[in-house]
């Protein structure tokens, strides 16, 4: 490379033609004469924005000194060159600029003489066909809950027996070799913190699994074309097709989605996007219905899990219509270009820094706000309600939070889960929706009889720990085929339920009149509806301002009782469950 | 040490990402352009006596004021005036992509061009004369494969010539 003697600065420069570059000319003289304008821009740059009628350039060029009698030259110009050519000079401008770059492709580009059709137009063929384009991308959404619910339950299993054993185990005895055995401090750090953030922990295997195979398809590339394929029905539906980006980016996390909003261009398509978003059912949700799914559906729980997901995107469309046709009325959707990236095949690196960002981020989620509810939460438990009773002391049912779960539970009982349990869950729900099961676990493990756990030596459990994650990772490629239904596991036995399960069943059982899994639903259908979690809202705030914020809080407790009233007592009427 | 500001400019799936992370590796910082709810990611590294700050701008196919992204872009190169602005082009999609590095171009600043994921290009056998796109684009050329790493060393160099040239 020795070309620097040609290379000083940039003289970069197209040739628009005698016409075009006598008017630049002009205006280049135009603005090197007004010296409130001439240093600002790079003056032959500014004098082709002139030209083009650039509306940004017009609004800023006005209120600087000259900047008038310089658009009033410009318009000038642009109008002799539309008498000219008989179109807008941008027009011109653009088709120059085009037609210099397809000379300097030919130039410089050889392509192979048979330039046929590449490999992703062909696949684009099938996946973004008309007819076809809709229910591959149903079968691809739907072999993602199969990865993430079948796939990953054997790890599932492996992490819930390492914490509530060995770990829980030996934090026990690390608090008793150093003398706190049996003090409230034991009880603070395995009733509160290890059974609160230990739960939550958990349920990583199924987000890993989940952000994993969602990773494998944006990497891909498929993403788009599902984008792509579902624009055609979102402007059928007369929302944007661009809103269905964020929306997509909601089955991970609410968060992220609420600031995709901003590639939509519309402040109203911005704000109507923003409004449906939450409605995706993200990944901290999907925890809940794989535990009420296993206890209330075990035959068909990942029908359920499904049902779950589709019952929140049938909830945004129908609200989203009626919005557009309200609030939002008269509001016409821009045309927009959607971009089909070629298709590639994923790095192992890409799909592991996708997965691992985004696991990393709930389990920060669950060292933080999960861990501050929780301790909250216990020393709320703690508290006696009543006088008599001792700091940390008595059954739980007499603490202050009982008693303030007691007092908001009324609400919940004509949804069929008008228990002290299920309310504070979902209290403590808002903050986040990953502390909803560590809740429930802390409240419920009050009733259920303690384990009684076999003495074990460090040596045997290390021992376990790997023999088991070793059967794990073997359970997790037999189950692999299970996506396309072949089981290679063979029939599982019925399954131990855990204490957990059993106290929700019963509780459930209860609260609902014997209409246990109508209950469980209408509560899975409330933390589908109600808002996600804190995050979110600090989100919403940013990103739709504060009025829109409150709105979309009150709105979405209001439309989850709605939704889980109607569901359990229509339910009961219509005789099911 | 010296320092140097570049920008990265180019169409969204360009590679522009996969530059911006093998030039600057951990050290980068996520935040807002100003006023604007469009993500901005800064990063640093550094070369021979040079630190260089690397700015990504928004992705954009044009430098209209079509969308708050392009304006974005266009004013950051306007009013900061990086000593270099890197186009990052998708080698496999040339023509499409030369439409905003020559809007880069027309701007009148030191421009460099990146010829990134040639190896999908080659796959395709599409074959580019990187010195005859050069003289034409009076721009220095480095070819690229970011994902793997491939000509980022170059690439770095070359910054560091861009600069040094129009410095002078």
């Amino acid at each position: 490379m020795n070309r620097s003697a040609t290379l000083k600065s940039n003289t970069f420069s197209i040739d628009y033609g005698q016409e075009i570059e006598g008017e630049i000319t002009r205006l280049m003289n135009e603005i090197e004469a007004t010296p409130a304008i001439a240093p600002m821009y790079p003056p032959r740059w500014l004098a082709i924005k002139l030209l083009e009628a650039d509306e940004d350039i017009q609004m800023r060029l006005q209120v600087l000194e000259g900047g008038v009698h310089l658009l009033d030259i410009a318009q000038k110009s642009a109008d002799h060159l539309q008498t000219l050519f008989g179109d807008d000079a941008d027009i011109f401008i653009a088709e120059r600029r085009y037609g210099w770059i397809n000379g300097l492709v030919r130039e410089v580009v050889q392509r192979p003489i048979f330039d046929r059709l590449t490999i992703s137009d062909k696949i684009d063929r099938v996946v973004t066909h008309r007819l076809l384009g809709i229910p591959i991308f149903m079968a691809m959404m739907w072999a993602v809950f199969k990865m993430t619910a079948d796939v990953s339950a054997p790890y599932l299993d492996w992490t819930d027996a390492m914490v509530n054993g060995p770990i829980a185990r030996w934090i026990a005895a690390i608090l008793g070799w150093i003398g706190f055995g049996g003090t409230w401090l034991e009880s603070l750090v395995v009733n509160g913190i290890v059974a609160g953030v230990g739960n939550v922990l958990v349920f990583v295997p199924v987000l890993m699994f989940l952000y994993l195979t969602l990773a494998v398809l944006e990497d891909s590339g498929y993403m788009a074309r599902a984008a792509f394929v579902m624009d055609r029905l979102m402007h059928k539906l007369g929302l944007h097709g661009k809103s269905f980006l964020p929306m997509l980016v909601g089955f991970g996390c609410t968060v992220p989605a609420m600031y995709a909003t901003r590639t939509l261009e519309n402040k109203k398509d911005r704000i109507l996007t923003g409004l449906l978003v939450p409605f995706m059912s993200c990944g901290a949700r999907l925890p809940v219905y794989v535990l009420f799914a296993g206890i209330f559906f075990p035959k068909n729980s990942g029908a359920v899990v499904f049902w779950m997901y589709l019952t929140g995107i049938i909830t945004a469309i129908l609200l989203g219509i009626l919005l557009k046709n309200t609030l939002f009325k008269g509001q016409g959707s821009s045309a927009f270009v959607m971009e089909l990236p070629p298709y590639r095949l994923p790095t192992l690196r890409g799909i592991w820094r996708h997965t691992w960002e985004r696991t990393n981020s709930f389990v920060k989620k669950a060292w933080t706000i999960i861990l501050a509810t929780s301790v909250v939460m216990w020393v709320l438990m703690a508290i006696p309600a009543k006088s008599g009773g001792s700091f940390g002391g008595m059954d739980f049912n007499q603490s202050v939070f009982a008693w303030l779960a007691r007092g908001i539970a009324p609400a919940f009982q004509p949804l069929g889960f008008g228990t002290w349990e299920a309310s504070s869950a979902l209290v403590t729900g808002f903050v986040a929706k990953e502390v909803v099961i560590s809740t429930m676990a802390q409240v419920y493990a009050t009733e259920g009889d303690e384990e009684i756990a076999e003495p074990t030596t460090f040596f045997e459990d290390v021992g376990e720990v790997i023999t088991t994650f070793i059967g794990a990772t073997v359970d997790t490629v037999k189950s692999l085929p299970l996506i396309i239904g072949v089981n290679l596991l063979g029939d599982k036995a019925e399954e131990e339920p855990t204490t957990l399960m059993t106290a929700i069943k019963t509780g459930f059982e209860s609260s609902s009149g014997g209409h246990g899994a109508l209950a469980a639903l209408a509560f899975m259908v409330f933390v589908l509806i109600y808002t996600p979690c804190m995050a979110t809202v600090v989100a919403e705030r940013h990103e739709l301002g504060t009025n829109w914020m409150w709105l979309s809080i009150i709105g979405q407790s209001a439309l989850a009782w709605l939704m889980a009233f109607i569901l359990f007592q229509g339910g009961k009427l219509l005789g099911l469950g | 040490m010296k320092q140097l500001s570049v920008a990265l400019a180019g169409n969204p799936n360009a590679g522009k990402s996969s530059i911006f992370n093998a030039l600057t590796g951990s050290h980068q910082h996520v935040g807002n352009w100003p006023g604007k709810t469009v993500e901005k990611k800064e990063g640093k590294f550094q070369r021979g006596e040079y630190e260089i700050r690397v700015v990504d701008l928004p992705g954009t196919y044009s430098l209209t004021a079509f969308s708050p992204e392009e304006v974005i872009a266009r004013d950051y190169i306007i009013n900061q005036k990086p000593d270099v602005v890197i186009t990052v082009l998708d080698a496999a999609n040339l023509e499409r992509n030369l439409y905003l590095a020559v809007q880069v171009l027309e701007l009148g600043v030191p421009v460099m061009v990146t010829l990134n994921m040639t190896d999908i290009a080659d796959s395709r056998g599409i074959k580019i004369d990187e010195e005859k796109l050069g003289l034409a684009l009076r721009a220095r050329v480095v070819r690229t494969i970011a994902s793997k790493g491939e000509g980022i060393e170059k690439l770095a160099d070359t910054i560091i010539q861009t600069a040094e040239e129009t410095r002078a």
